[in-house]
């Protein structure tokens, strides 16, 4: 067993048994797609462009739901909840969009603090906790700038604080070095192993960055037109 | 700490479109309802007042004559009293006619009687005329709560009109908002996915609206009923000076009700607002995960 895969038994933090996705009347964009997650487990997420990545994600941070099959979470049969249940499994989910999705009109710091005023949190209860988590991803000079004066790589660290403010068990990453140079790539990712190892949080992304997969040796899940191809996890050992 | 910012960004060019079709539909509700309002009780005044009150006309008979009618009618019953009216009481009833010249010499002059008999009295106008008759008088009387159950009559439709004019505008208000609404939603779908995919429930989402909406509207309704009772003012303040047209127009002011509505439009364009918003953003939600 390695380092990113700590819980082999409970239930897993994501299951998809035997999903298909279809967006309208257009072919189906995944078919047929079986996935375990373990809690705790950290997981890359590959293939071509359109191959299906940012769709599989979208089915398991709860935007979209499948066309067949079933998406599980935290044990919970997702298609059979009520809206109040899905909000409250998204809240356990901290996402990182594959194009940030910052809101134009609020400063960094109120950004990432989205989540947390969703939860009805104050400033007062949020303030320093906000603070820090810019600072950890590097942005404690920028606090009080608006997203559109933010570099790409700013933007990039700013919505990952926001996905991880909530302290989420569930991160999921769609492309989330795929606007940085590779030092800074390489620290994102550090900082996702630090996270996993240190809060136990489930962590998939979605990358084609092969260099980086190589160099963090985690699991790899590879989609090809929409069919889960490669399935490191699941290969016996 | 500083407030934090609004989830949705400040008013746009849209808003301000809105806020004044709200504002122009709460002033034209408000006319229309105190217009109404002030014709129905002046009305209502003026024929309270003629309640019990008639006219009889004489002919083929001279001012003796008319004397002796006038005592026979106070002889009935429920009669309080019965004058014959005098040239210069004629001569100022018909000044909007001939002018203050007075009546031009040979212009037939009627010899008339007025009436005045106690509420609910049993003297009719039919009964009247036909004990004068019976006296062998040529005499004809009129009630003047005739006239005024016609005016009445008039003013009963004028009030559903009015009513039927607020209804509308109010719809008209609502379903402008809804789509004010829908458009907004639609330029802040960006707002509304973050929010939704950060597990915000659908009630925290149509709140960020409902707050929007239900400011705008109060806000245009306090403008728009303002506006409203700035042209009652004047409209009443033209009517007052000027003083030949007084009689004809109805009495307008502004009692504790006018004031009340004045109040409570602004409420009810929050209210209606907010409303509106609510429910499009909860029916647009429903349409996503
Ligand atoms: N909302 C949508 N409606 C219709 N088709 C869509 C939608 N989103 C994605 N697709 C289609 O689904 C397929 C998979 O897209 P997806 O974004 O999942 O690929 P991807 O693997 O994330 O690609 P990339 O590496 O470029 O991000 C593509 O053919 C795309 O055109
Ligand atoms: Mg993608």
């Amino acid at each position: 067993m390695n380092r990113f895969n700590p819980d082999m038994t409970g239930e897993p933090a994501v299951e998809l048994n035997a999903v298909s996705l279809r967006y309208d009347t257009a072919d189906e964009v995944l078919s047929d797609v079986n996935i375990r997650l373990r809690p705790g487990s950290f997981t890359f997420l590959t293939g071509a462009s359109g191959a299906g990545k940012s769709s599989l994600l979208k089915l398991i941070y709860l935007a979209h739901a499948p066309t067949r099959g079933e998406v599980r979470l935290f044990g919970q049969s997702t298609g059979m909840l009520k809206r109040r249940q899905l909000s409250a499994l998204r809240r356990r989910i901290g996402v990182v969009f594959q194009d940030f999705r910052l809101l134009e009109h609020l400063t960094s710091f109120e950004n990432v603090a989205l989540p947390l005023r969703v939860l009805g949190q104050k400033p007062e209860q949020y303030r320093d906790e906000v603070a820090d988590l810019l600072r950890w991803v590097g942005l404690g000079e920028r606090m009080h700038a608006l997203p559109q004066s933010l570099s790409g790589g700013e933007q990039q660290r700013l919505s990952i604080a926001r996905a991880l403010i909530n302290k989420p068990n569930l991160l999921v990453a769609d492309e989330p070095t795929g606007n940085v140079d590779p030092e800074m790539g390489k620290r994102i990712f550090r900082l996702f192993v630090e996270l996993n190892r240190r809060l136990n949080t489930t962590i998939i992304i979605a990358t084609h960055d092969l260099g980086l997969i190589r160099e963090f040796e985690a699991p790899v899940l590879r989609l090809q037109h929409g069919l889960i191809v490669q399935d490191v996890e699941h290969q016996p050992a | 700490m500083p407030k934090p910012t609004p989830l949705l960004p400040e008013s746009d060019a849209r808003e301000a479109a809105l806020f004044f079709v709200v504002a122009a539909l709460c002033f034209l509700a408000v006319l229309a309802t105190l217009t109404a309002r002030g014709t129905y009780t002046a009305a209502r005044a003026w024929s309270a007042q003629v309640e019990g009150e008639m006219t009889v006309r004489l002919s083929d008979t001279d001012r003796r004559g008319a004397e002796e009618a006038a005592t026979i009618i106070r002889g009935m019953s429920g009669v309080r009293s019965a004058d014959v009216l005098s040239q210069e009481d004629l001569e100022r009833l018909l000044e909007p006619s001939f002018g203050p010249g007075g009546i031009p010499a040979g212009v037939p002059m009627p010899l008339l009687i007025a009436v005045e008999t106690a509420p609910n009295s049993v003297t009719t106008a039919l009964a009247i005329t036909n004990a004068l008759t019976a006296q062998g008088f040529n005499a004809v009387a009129e009630s003047h709560a005739d006239y005024a159950a016609e005016a009445r009559s008039a003013l009963g439709t004028l009030r559903v009109a009015a009513i039927g004019i607020v209804v509308l505008l109010t719809a008209t208000a609502i379903a402008v908002i809804a789509f004010a609404t829908h458009a907004a939603l639609l330029a802040r779908k960006d707002i509304v996915d973050v929010l939704h995919l950060a597990g915000a429930e659908d009630r925290f989402i149509a709140q960020l609206f409902e707050r929007r909406f239900w400011t705008l509207g109060l806000k245009a309704g306090a403008a728009g009923s303002v506006a409203a009772l700035a042209a009652t003012a004047l409209i009443i303040f033209s009517a007052q000076s000027s003083a030949s047209q007084n009689q004809l127009l109805p009495q307008l002011s502004l009692d504790f009700w006018d004031l009340v509505i004045l109040a409570v439009t602004p409420i009810a364009a929050g209210l209606a607002a907010r409303l509106a918003a609510g429910g499009t953003v909860n029916h647009a939600l429903k349409a996503v995960l």
